[in-house]
């Protein structure tokens, strides 16, 4: 056990921390921040930022040498995640996390040989195309078609809850191409190129504020050689690589600000009402926030430990994203107690608190509860496949 | 960085999970809690004789020279396996007290003679108040002829019926840490014993020291200079009884993971249930979270760093979630439980004495909430991150 970060770590920290502070000065915070995205930025500064993380060589930092990638291990990879987090900067999503991995896993050479080189430099944007509007937490039961037609496949079907599907290049797409076989079995993966014929994508408004997005597929004819792995294997594909956008997303950095940002609010001397901090009270509720976010910093390096030793943590990367979000949720629900009757204003309005930060992310955080899993299927996951207990 | 254990480490807690596992039948350990002692003499001659009584001391006293981080590995499993023991009278308490204040005759008497299994020692610290603040100390050591009298009260002293000496700490002047420590031994002339009926099997006694006289070399450490060893005596017995509430809850999630698995009600294992399997879940979460914070907190310590956080960090997260984990194992199991000769209830007793041992989560939340109003660098752990400050 080591708990300090080593000193190439620790630079390698400081860099991180630099870069970001460079890149996102007030200036472009102002020019570029879009509460009306999903990911808090512009499609177009997000898309120019995941350029910019290519270009300092963040994206393939963790990949294996033989993908153009730098080797570094998962502790280095941590690091950046939760710098990333903290300073809640763009373009750290599925394009750089789940599928570049997901396709050095199980993409076939050509595929391996087209899409990598562009995605370590952050030139493509992805959405995954899981969720159907009837196969959400039973993903198996999808039934978007995938017809074989000589040199191609012709896909017909609809996904929705589909983040950020607006600025895609590349969808990663899980078809039914069986469908006289049972749930699991019959399904196969595609990348489907988001300018092909047939391809129309929707709008839906979400209650927090950003627009979120469902896609059509009209018969829309995708080579064959955009199949991933093997026909009707699909299934394998979908759960080969989840974990590794689940260890993505359990990184410590957004939780560790949410805290921050709440210490600074109860450190400040407000008119007339003193600090926050000298009320025992918010003394007691901000230990035990500590305590929890504590919790949450440990289990996220701890999973990029097991990583870096090459164990291959599986059900405890679900554990670690529970950790994280649940926590998430307990720093947003404190964060409305603590801004009493601040915690309604919106970012913009006068007299609003932290910028209105607490109030936006008690609503858009509340995806954690359902989303890539979801509080009470992760909870599915790590009983059966963590503790063994009976399906 | 690196957040996990070592080779080395997982082997010694699996060995030391091995041995207590087998080391005593639930009954005898049922049998253990009615004795004067509580634990078994000869097990702890065998757990001397594995290395695990001297381990953390250097090995010119006959150990080791492991770091608290083992010792904790070690009182987990013993947590896991309910195995009772005088390893936090001997060697947690009195032990590394003596290594850490005591003189080197001090040191060349007891700790080899600890490390071997010979000799059993304790300490003297909480009274009547019930704290652990040094401004509660009553007990008076005051010089008489060559040596020192005694007077006072102490509780909860861990072990004292079986102990050779009991390190008794006492105020030896006005200011509020002008605290001192000395040896008594357990025959001292003037030292009455009783013991405490307490939940858990440690073997708790009341201490009263009636003109207790010792000698001038029964002295331990600088007169006055008690209360730093004292303190960090505090968080070395927090930061391990964590790890033995973690020992504890593992324990009880696995006892509730084979009963769901084999338990059949409406024609199939209640373990099937969602209601029970997120039960169960969620016991996985806390005991997980509140591992590493044990970890972390053995590690620090163990590393001569202040600790004081993360010790605190970890009592508190522990001394909450694993009760509340043995609570809910009860719930899942039912009535069976409820029985003594069904192995959770030692796991619920347990739980309620570690919990109360070396300060409960509200001791430790309040010195958390101290060090935030006092020293906000250190209760932030030193973060890289300089507080988002811009917008308020």
């Amino acid at each position: 056990m080591e708990l300090k970060l080593t000193a190439d770590e620790a630079a390698f920290r400081t860099e991180v921390r630099d870069f970001l502070k460079r890149e996102l000065t007030p200036e472009v915070w102002q020019a570029h921040r879009d509460l009306n995205e999903q990911g808090m930025w512009t499609p177009d500064f997000t898309k120019a930022f995941r350029r910019k993380l290519g270009a300092a060589g963040y994206i393939g930092m963790g990949w294996p040498k033989e993908y153009g990638g730098g080797g570094r291990s998962r502790v280095y990879q941590a690091i950046f995640w939760d710098e990333m987090e903290y300073h809640r900067a763009p373009g750290l999503d599925r394009s750089i996390t789940y599928v570049p991995n997901a396709i050095m896993a199980l993409g076939s050479a050509a595929q391996k040989a087209d899409l990598l080189p562009k995605m370590s430099r952050g030139e493509l944007s992805w959405f995954v195309g899981y969720s159907e509007p009837d196969a959400g937490s039973d993903l198996a039961s999808l039934k978007t078609r995938a017809v074989e037609d000589g040199d191609h496949f012709v896909i017909t079907g609809q996904k929705s809850f589909s983040s950020d599907a607006h600025m895609a290049d590349y969808g990663w797409i899980a078809t039914r191409t069986d469908p006289t076989s049972s749930k699991h079995r019959g399904l196969s993966m595609f990348i489907v190129d988001m300018t092909l014929p047939g391809v129309t994508v929707t709008k839906y408004p979400t209650l927090a504020g950003w627009t979120h997005h469902a896609v059509h597929f009209d018969q829309v004819r995708v080579p064959r050689s955009m199949m991933v792995g093997e026909l009707h294997q699909g299934w394998k594909v979908v759960m080969g690589a989840i974990d590794f956008e689940r260890a993505a997303l359990s990184g410590a950095g957004l939780v560790g600000y949410q805290f921050d940002r709440l210490l600074a609010w109860c450190m400040q001397d407000r008119e007339g009402a003193g600090r926050k901090l000298d009320d025992p009270l918010v003394q007691d509720e901000l230990v035990r926030l500590a305590i929890e976010a504590e919790g949450a910093r440990l289990m996220s390096y701890w999973l990029a430990s097991l990583h870096a030793k090459g164990f291959k943590p599986q059900h405890e990367t679900s554990l670690a994203l529970l950790v994280k979000r649940e926590t998430a949720r307990r720093l947003d629900v404190a964060g409305l107690e603590l801004l009493g009757p601040f915690a309604p204003l919106r970012t913009g309005s006068p007299w609003a608190a932290l910028e209105g930060e607490v109030e936006v992310e008690y609503r858009d955080h509340l995806y954690f509860q359902f989303a890539a899993g979801g509080f009470d299927i992760t909870r599915n996951v790590v009983a059966t496949r963590g503790l063994g207990l009976p399906r | 960085m690196d957040i996990t254990i070592d080779d080395d480490q997982r082997l010694l807690r699996d060995t030391a999970l091995a041995f207590a596992q087998k080391a005593l039948t639930p009954a005898r350990i049922r049998e253990l809690e009615t004795t004067e002692h509580g634990f078994d003499a000869k097990v702890w001659r065998q757990m001397a004789e594995m290395g695990w009584a001297g381990a953390v001391f250097p090995e010119e006293y006959g150990g080791s020279g492991a770091g608290l981080l083992e010792l904790a590995l070690i009182v987990e499993a013993l947590g896991q396996a309910a195995v009772p023991s005088p390893i936090y009278s001997t060697v947690v308490e009195a032990g590394l007290l003596l290594l850490d204040a005591g003189s080197p005759a001090q040191r060349e008497n007891y700790l080899p003679r600890i490390a071997a299994g010979d000799a059993i020692m304790t300490t003297a610290i909480t009274e009547p108040g019930g704290g652990l603040a040094p401004g509660e100390i009553r007990t008076n050591i005051t010089p008489a002829g060559n040596g020192f009298t005694v007077n006072g009260t102490k509780l909860f002293v861990r072990d004292a019926g079986a102990a050779e000496g009991i390190i008794c700490l006492g105020r030896s002047g006005k200011g509020e840490t002008d605290l001192t420590l000395v040896i008594v031994p357990r025959d001292a002339p003037g030292l009455k014993l009783r013991r405490l009926q307490a939940a858990g099997g440690e073997s708790l006694w009341e201490a009263i020291f009636d003109n207790a006289t010792v000698d001038a070399d029964a002295i331990v450490g600088e007169p006055g200079g008690a209360w730093p060893h004292v303190a960090r005596l505090h968080l070395r017995g927090a930061a391990l009884k964590s790890a033995e509430l973690v020992g504890i809850g593992q324990a009880s999630l696995d006892l509730t993971l084979s009963y769901s698995k084999t338990r059949i009600q409406f024609e199939r294992p209640i373990g099937s249930f969602q209601g029970v399997q997120h039960h169960c879940a969620e016991m996985y979460r806390d005991l997980e979270v509140s591992r590493l914070l044990a970890w972390q907190a053995a590690a620090s310590l163990g590393e001569g760093l202040a600790g004081d956080r993360e010790t605190a960090m970890a009592k508190a997260k522990t001394s909450e979630a694993m009760p509340a984990l043995t609570r809910t194992a009860h719930q899942i199991h039912g009535a069976i439980a409820y029985y003594r000769d069904y192995p959770l209830e030692l796991y619920y007793h347990r739980a309620i004495a570690a919990q109360a041992a070396y300060g409960d989560a509200g001791h430790h939340r309040r010195a958390l909430a101290r060090l935030l109003r006092e020293d906000l660098g250190r209760f932030r752990g030193d973060s890289p991150h300089d507080l988002p400050v811009h917008y308020v």
